[in-house]
């Protein structure tokens, strides 16, 4: 079944506001009971230089990226080649622009069909403060049958903190834009007119953590994880929660440990060099057992990389970055909403298991923004079975589960020291085989044994093919397998929101009957594909797409080297 | 709060003994601990029984102020002709691998500075009673160190370079 | 309160022995950090020493309190997450001088600037202990026993109490090993200080500085009253020997976070989803 969609991309001089025009779109079009995706790309500037609102329209929520785009949007050409990369034409696409004959190659040999409109002498005229890009709005609601009242009130809404006359001067522009009648349609995906939430995954990957008893945050700023911690400053002071703005990553992580050894539920937010730092103090977590969530938002890596770009390429250093034997929950939401699901049930997990937990978000549903239905959320866990409290406390007892009592300061009579250096039951530091041997066991124990149920991953589709793939890349794999079956592939996909533990017998049993598996991720080395292969026997033919950012995974680009791979 | 003593020079006297002999117990105590911990048996034996002494002087204080009500002090509150309490012995003189003839060396100087902080507190007294406690505390002092001497001179010959060792120090951590 | 009152020095420390050398100056910080707890009857079940790695770092499970034993560096981390959490305990942060100037120097001048409500014990024997005696950032240009830097590490040492004084720390002392009831004194009134206390205490190693035994002789208890002015306070800890011991700084300032109303609490969760919906 092949779905509608509609991409739009607006481009211009950062300062003219594309952002705010594709955000006021979505607003405008969700109110219809529409669903879409806003991706946001910039150049390197703080500000000015050049922004784009990538937008997706679709009669669904499986959020991938477009791979062609059926308008262009351009306010100016300026530096356009940033974006070349990204904001591709197909045979239909066509572009509406100001300036007709600065068209850059890359657009020409499209051939687009073009559009111009004088949106800055538009704008201009109708007011004098005028803005292009709320003309933009005006012209884009129209083509999509928006009511204009509704974007004005949007707009007014936004602006409410600008002066009076700004506002006036932005209502203007809509409705000027919106009366604008143009040579060409949109085909306009239909509408699902069912409640909806807004919001981007970083957001909701905060509002999880929250929901899940998150009452301690420490920040350190990084692109691009900021906003989460952004957002959830706010909801703690509401929670009556605390935030703590670290010197750096070494001290925010060891801030979240502090206030996890209090009793209080802690959780820091990063991206891979900020991850990279915390490692040694992940570590003290899972020694000391002590319960803390790491949102690690991933970005083109190594060292500074590509910042604002997306790549799944934090894997490794999420497995296997800890020193020694420290195992620990590694998590990845599969798209913007469930983003709420993986981040509170990693917050359970790290709290029931008192262990860290590492949850892989990325750029690309971090920092897009989608139109979803009410999220998942993850149920509270069942309780455990507490161990006797026969005796001494012993904070690192040996138990069936692996699971030891965790006492908080202020509980009586339960003083125990927390510790980094291997210890025996009571907490002692210890060299001794025997205790490192058995506190090994026990901290590897707890999380094996742990019954996770079903959602270490979402199965869908059914075919003699398997695409395997974590996180976010799970919507352009999805799309993906649909082209395959419509193409007469059928194939079955398995995106993974637990890595670790990596559960093996339950993959195992979702690949029966699958003669091969292609195993797909947004990096340079295949990394999830040699983990997998690391932990199973598999009894499938095993294959790689791994492409590396900062470009999103393009379903089209997946089904055509899954064909390539699996020809005889 | 506790009302104070009938006899308040004698009960801040013997609040004073009290503690100068805690001080010295949990010192030795500790000092005997952290020998044994280096494996340096004779010594940690030695001031393990320096810890039991103190502690039964200890118990002839408590016994002296049955009935009497002592100022409860803090620690910083106690009025020691030093830095602390006379019969402690300080840190700077201790080593792992000191001799028995440096430990009984060290419990000597102790003692004699508690005799004489004794002294000089009945010296310093105009309360008869407080004069008679003070004195017997002083001679009895007088009489471990005496003891302690005697056992010094019993001692054999020590090599001069008993501190050194071969082995480099280890890396715990 | 009353059952707390009566617990001595003694009954503070737990169980387990140290593992400090003989003579080692740390002996002596646990016996003051046990007798401030005795004077100021403080209650084991609310209070957490919190350390990072070293020698001194071991210090909090001699101590019969909750406790956290983290890595090098990253104690006064630990330690103002824990205060922040969990403002209604007593939070005292442990450490070397290794350790907190040196690998934790950063969280150090964050934590003067920060004014956290916590005590900060620096232990300083200008030595790294644990790994054999290298020179640490408070050691002399010319000490020259470490093969590491075998003629000195030739590097003006660190002067903690001015570092701290222009972080932003607003209550400084300094304590001696030699001395554990004056140190005692200092960090009962550390504790009862609202704000950020920092105690930098001369504490010597016998095994790789033995002639800090000299330092008895160098010691100096500092007369006048605490300095109450920044400007004063930086002409005395630029000028001064490193050894004058006492309360040499104090000023009252609010501590960080400020107390707050009490928010709305777990029903605002409703809102925050709400938010989201069109």
């Amino acid at each position: 079944m092949s779905k509608r969609q509609l991409s739009i991309a607006i481009t211009g001089a950062g300062g003219a506001g594309v952002i705010s025009c594709g955000e006021l779109l979505l607003q405008a079009w969700a109110r219809q009971g529409g669903r879409g995706l806003l991706r946001k790309a910039y150049g390197p500037q703080i500000r000015g230089g050049e922004s784009a609102a990538l937008l997706k329209l679709t009669d669904d929520e499986c959020y991938t990226a477009a791979s062609h785009y059926d308008l262009v949007v351009a306010l100016d050409w300026d530096n356009f080649a940033r974006f070349e990369d990204e904001i591709r034409l197909g045979p239909q696409s066509w572009v509406l622009c100001d300036e007709a004959e600065a068209l850059p190659a890359s657009i020409l040999a499209a051939r687009p069909g073009i559009v111009h409109l004088p949106f800055a002498e538009l704008a201009s005229a109708c007011h004098p403060e005028g803005r292009v890009n709320m003309l933009a709005l005006g012209v884009l609601g129209g083509l999509l049958g928006l009511p204009c009242a509704g974007m004005v009130e949007l707009a007014a809404r936004k602006l409410a903190r600008k002066p009076r006359e700004y506002r006036e001067a932005a209502a203007a522009c809509i409705e000027q834009g919106a009366a604008r009648r143009l040579a060409r349609e949109l085909q306009v995906p239909p509408t699902a007119a069912t409640g909806a939430c807004y919001m981007s995954g970083n957001q909701a990957a905060g509002l999880g953590a929250l929901e899940a008893g998150i009452r301690f945050v420490a920040a350190y700023p990084i692109t691009p994880a900021s906003d989460v911690l952004e957002w959830m400053a706010g909801g703690l002071e509401q929670l009556g929660g605390q935030l703590l703005q670290a010197e750096d990553e070494l001290a925010a992580i060891n801030m979240a440990i502090g206030a996890a050894f209090g009793g209080v539920p802690a959780f820091t937010a990063t991206s891979g060099p900020g991850l990279a730092l915390m490692t040694e103090s992940i570590g003290l977590a899972v020694a000391s057992e002590t319960p803390v969530t790491i949102l690690n938002v991933m970005r083109g890596g190594p060292s500074t990389g590509i910042p604002t770009k997306s790549e799944q390429s934090d894997l490794n250093i999420a497995l296997n970055g800890l020193h020694g034997d420290a195992p620990h929950l590694v998590l990845a939401p599969l798209d913007i909403a469930d983003c709420v699901f993986t981040t509170g049930w990693a917050v359970q997990l790290a709290q029931r298991l008192q262990t860290a937990a590492i949850v892989l978000s990325d750029q690309f549903i971090g920092q897009s923004t989608a139109i979803v239905s009410e999220p998942r959320r993850c149920p509270p866990l069942a309780a455990g079975s507490a161990p006797a409290a026969d005796g001494e406390y012993l904070r690192y007892k040996l138990t069936s589960s692996g699971v030891s009592t965790l006492a908080a300061p202020g509980d009586a009579g339960q003083r125990f020291t927390a510790d980094g250096l291997e210890h025996n039951e009571k907490g002692t530091p210890s060299s001794r085989q025997s205790d490192h041997q058995r506190q090994l066991a026990k901290r590897q124990d707890k999380l094996t044994g742990f019954a996770f149920g079903d959602d270490w991953a979402r199965i869908s589709g059914n075919g003699p093919l398997a695409l395997v793939c974590f996180g976010s890349s799970s919507a352009a794999v999805s799309e993906a397998a649909d082209l395959l079956a419509q193409g007469g592939t059928p194939a079955r996909v398995v995106s993974l929101r637990l890595l670790a533990p990596l559960q093996t017998d339950a993959l195992d049993a979702a690949l029966q009957g699958c003669t091969s598996v292609v195993v797909v991720e947004q990096n340079h080395s295949a990394q999830l594909y040699h983990y997998l292969k690391g932990q199973m026997d598999f009894p499938q033919a095993v294959h790689s797409y791994a492409m590396a950012g900062p470009v999103p995974l393009a379903p089209e680009s997946i089904a055509r080297a899954v064909t390539e791979v699996l020809k005889p | 709060m506790t009302s104070a003593d009938p006899n308040p020079e004698l009960a801040n006297f013997l609040a004073h003994s009290l503690e100068l002999e805690a001080e010295a117990q949990q010192r030795y105590g500790e000092l005997a601990a952290s020998m044994a911990s280096h494996r340096n048996q004779p010594v940690a034996e030695f001031f393990r029984r320096m810890a039991t002494e103190a502690e039964h002087h200890q118990q002839e204080v408590v016994e002296l102020a049955a009935g009497m009500v002592l100022p409860q002090l803090k620690a910083w509150e106690f009025d020691w002709p030093g830095a602390e309490a006379p019969e402690t012995s300080s840190y700077e003189t201790l080593h792992y691998r000191m001799s028995l003839r440096e430990a009984m060396a060290l419990a000597l100087a102790n003692e004699r500075a508690a005799e004489q902080y004794y002294r000089s507190f009945a010296s310093d007294s105009d309360d008869p009673a407080t004069v008679a406690a003070a004195t017997r505390f002083a001679d009895e002092e007088r009489g471990h160190a005496a003891a302690l001497g005697r056992l010094i001179a019993a001692l054999p010959e020590q090599a001069v370079y008993h501190r050194e060792e071969d082995d480099e120090p280890h890396m715990p951590e | 309160m009353t059952e707390a009152i009566r617990l001595k020095a003694k009954d503070y420390k737990s169980e387990v022995k140290p593992i400090w050398c003989p003579g080692c100056g740390h002996f002596s910080v646990l016996n003051a950090i046990t007798k401030a707890m005795a004077g100021l009857g403080i209650d084991k079940d609310n209070t957490v020493l919190v350390s990072g790695i070293g020698c001194s770092s071991r210090l909090p499970a001699y101590v019969d309190s909750y406790g956290f034993h983290g890595v090098h560096g990253r104690g006064l981390a630990i330690a103002q997450g824990l205060k922040v959490a969990r403002p209604d305990l007593t939070v005292l942060a442990l450490g070397g001088d290794g350790d907190g100037f040196s690998i934790g120097g950063n969280h150090f001048i964050h934590a003067c600037r920060r004014n956290v409500n916590i005590t900060y014990i620096a232990m300083d024997n200008e030595v790294y202990g644990m790994t054999k005696g290298q020179a640490s950032p408070t050691t002399p240009m010319d000490w020259d026993h470490s093969k590491l830097t075998p003629h000195g590490p030739g590097v003006r040492p660190f002067k903690p109490a001015a570092l701290a004084l222009a972080a932003g720390a607003p209550w400084i002392a300094r304590g001696y090993s030699g001395n554990p009831n004056q140190m005692a004194k200092l960090i009962a009134e550390a504790v009862t200080h609202p704000g950020f206390s920092f105690l930098h205490v001369m504490s010597q190693c016998i095994t790789f500085c033995p002639e800090q035994t000299d330092w008895k002789s160098i010691v100096s208890e500092r007369e006048e009253p605490a300095l109450a002015s920044a400007d004063e306070a930086a002409k005395l800890f630029l000028h001064e020997d490193g050894f004058q011991t006492g309360l040499l700084y104090c000023e009252q300032r609010p501590s960080w976070p400020p107390a707050g109303e009490t928010a709305s609490g777990d029903n605002a969760l409703a809102g925050l989803a709400a938010s989201f919906r069109l």
